[in-house]
């Protein structure tokens, strides 16, 4: 699975169809191929370089095997250089068993806070095969469906704003009703004047130095 | 005063690191201006309920934190249990794609030491990168008071309200700020300062207001919900 000095550094995008994952022709006949054959459309092509799998025209996966981490820094500077000249998301999947497991921590350091790449852990190319079919699927669901996506916020402001104003020392829920309906905002309290705020809710000294008191 | 990169926890777990700690309202961890960490195991990963409440956090925190990332921590095994092989269950990969696409960083862990350690790790990187929390964590005296206040303010997160405090001389110079300023004050990204600014200059409606908060009639003053 490794690539060869002289091999053209090719980590472009490419255009995937639909619900497909485009193969580096080396994974022809492989156990991960014949896994992901039924599950997703595979097709596999020549020349993709440094990608093992194409799952979108964003999205790229990186193969390393035990075999590549038992065998030294090669895969390192195949990642280092697939990040250098590639503006394509990449996924990288590893092989983490029970003879490779030394060395996983220092890979996801690398992949994971050097380079900001996505790595997944999995435990042999069955896993993987599974693990890549869900990773297609999930770029087929519609975005509004991830769970994990943040959703706009549906509180209204009003119920914020008057707690807001309930932090300041002697302000409990009736003089922020009373001070919010007269000032309309927070920006406008904060401008209030000592007078104008004694309008309000009486004796106020302590809110007034809150608000502008400097202790610098 | 320079803070060496603060990691506070909720509290829940006390990992052994030389950071502080504090009460958060929201994320098990705290690395930087930007990045909340939350810890999971990987058997919350598995069933829907669990998985549920954890979609539930990092939406929380995504609202929060420009960069959320979640630890996966294998689960410590029972003494004498066998660590057999067992098929890896399609629903953690369903969640960890899920996970990938919404662009939530991942990292994984054998087990706590190695969490702490990735916490370290992390704290690092966000101080190479110039996001490391600079001001103390435990503000004093004036200052102190006014972090309840900003602390209110909606989806505004603990790193950026200890900014705010430090760097605001008071709530009316912090009013008359521009997002311009805010952003600089508070280390948020231009849109955070926009949401913070809307928020401040926001024409309150009493009749918006859920008649559940306001049921006040003797309550004493300074009474808080």
């Amino acid at each position: 699975m490794t690539t060869k000095p002289n091999f053209p550094v090719t980590a472009g995008s490419i255009a995937v169809p639909y619900g497909h994952v485009i193969g580096n022709e080396k994974w022809r006949g492989s156990e991960l191929a014949q896994k992901l054959q039924g599950k997703v459309r595979l097709i596999f092509e020549d020349g993709l370089g440094l990608v093992d799998f194409h799952l979108s025209n964003r999205t790229c996966i990186l193969y390393i095997s035990e075999a590549d981490l038992v065998a030294g820094d090669e895969f390192k500077r195949r990642l280092v250089k697939f990040r250098n000249t590639s503006s394509l998301g990449g996924v990288v999947i590893v092989e983490k068993t029970q003879i490779s497991d030394q060395y996983f921590l220092a890979v996801q350091k690398l992949v994971v806070l050097e380079l900001g790449m996505v790595l997944l852990p999995v435990a042999n190319q069955g896993e993987a095969s599974q693990l890549i079919t869900q990773l297609v699927r999930e770029h087929s669901k519609d975005p509004n469906s991830n769970p994990f996506l943040p959703k706009p916020c549906s509180q209204l402001a009003e119920a914020s704003v008057f707690q807001t104003v309930q932090q300041i020392p002697g302000v409990g829920k009736t003089k922020a009703l009373l001070l919010l309906q007269q000032f309309g905002s927070i920006h406008r309290l904060c401008n209030a004047s000592v007078k104008e705020l004694e309008l309000v809710v009486g004796q106020t000294g302590l809110v007034y130095q809150y608000m502008a008191a400097c202790d610098v | 005063t320079h803070v060496p990169p603060a990691v506070p926890g909720s509290g829940k777990e006390r990992l052994q690191a030389p950071h502080q700690l504090c009460a958060l309202r929201a994320g098990d961890y705290v690395v930087s201006n930007r990045l909340a960490v939350e810890r999971t195991l990987r058997s919350e990963l598995l069933g829907s309920a669990d998985r549920r409440e954890l979609a539930q956090r990092i939406q929380r925190l995504r609202g929060v934190f420009e960069r959320v990332c979640v630890i996966v921590e294998q689960d410590r095994s029972k003494p004498g249990e066998l660590s057999r092989p067992v098929q890896r269950p399609q629903h953690y990969d369903g969640t960890l794609s899920a996970l990938v696409q919404a662009g939530v960083r991942l990292l994984f862990s054998s087990c706590q030491e190695e969490t702490a350690a990735l916490l370290r790790d992390l704290a690092l990187v966000e101080q190479r990168k110039s996001a490391a929390i600079r001001v103390p964590t435990e503000p004093q005296g004036h200052r102190r008071d006014l972090l309840n206040f900003y602390l209110s303010i909606p989806r505004l997160s603990y790193p950026a309200a200890l900014n705010m405090c430090h760097h605001f001389d008071s709530l009316r110079n912090m009013a008359n700020s521009s997002p311009q300023a805010i952003a600089a004050a508070a280390q948020v990204s231009p849109q955070k300062a926009e949401e913070i600014h809307r928020y401040l200059h926001h024409g309150f409606d009493a009749q918006l207001l859920p008649k559940s908060l306001c049921a006040t009639g003797t309550g004493p003053a300074g009474a808080r919900s």
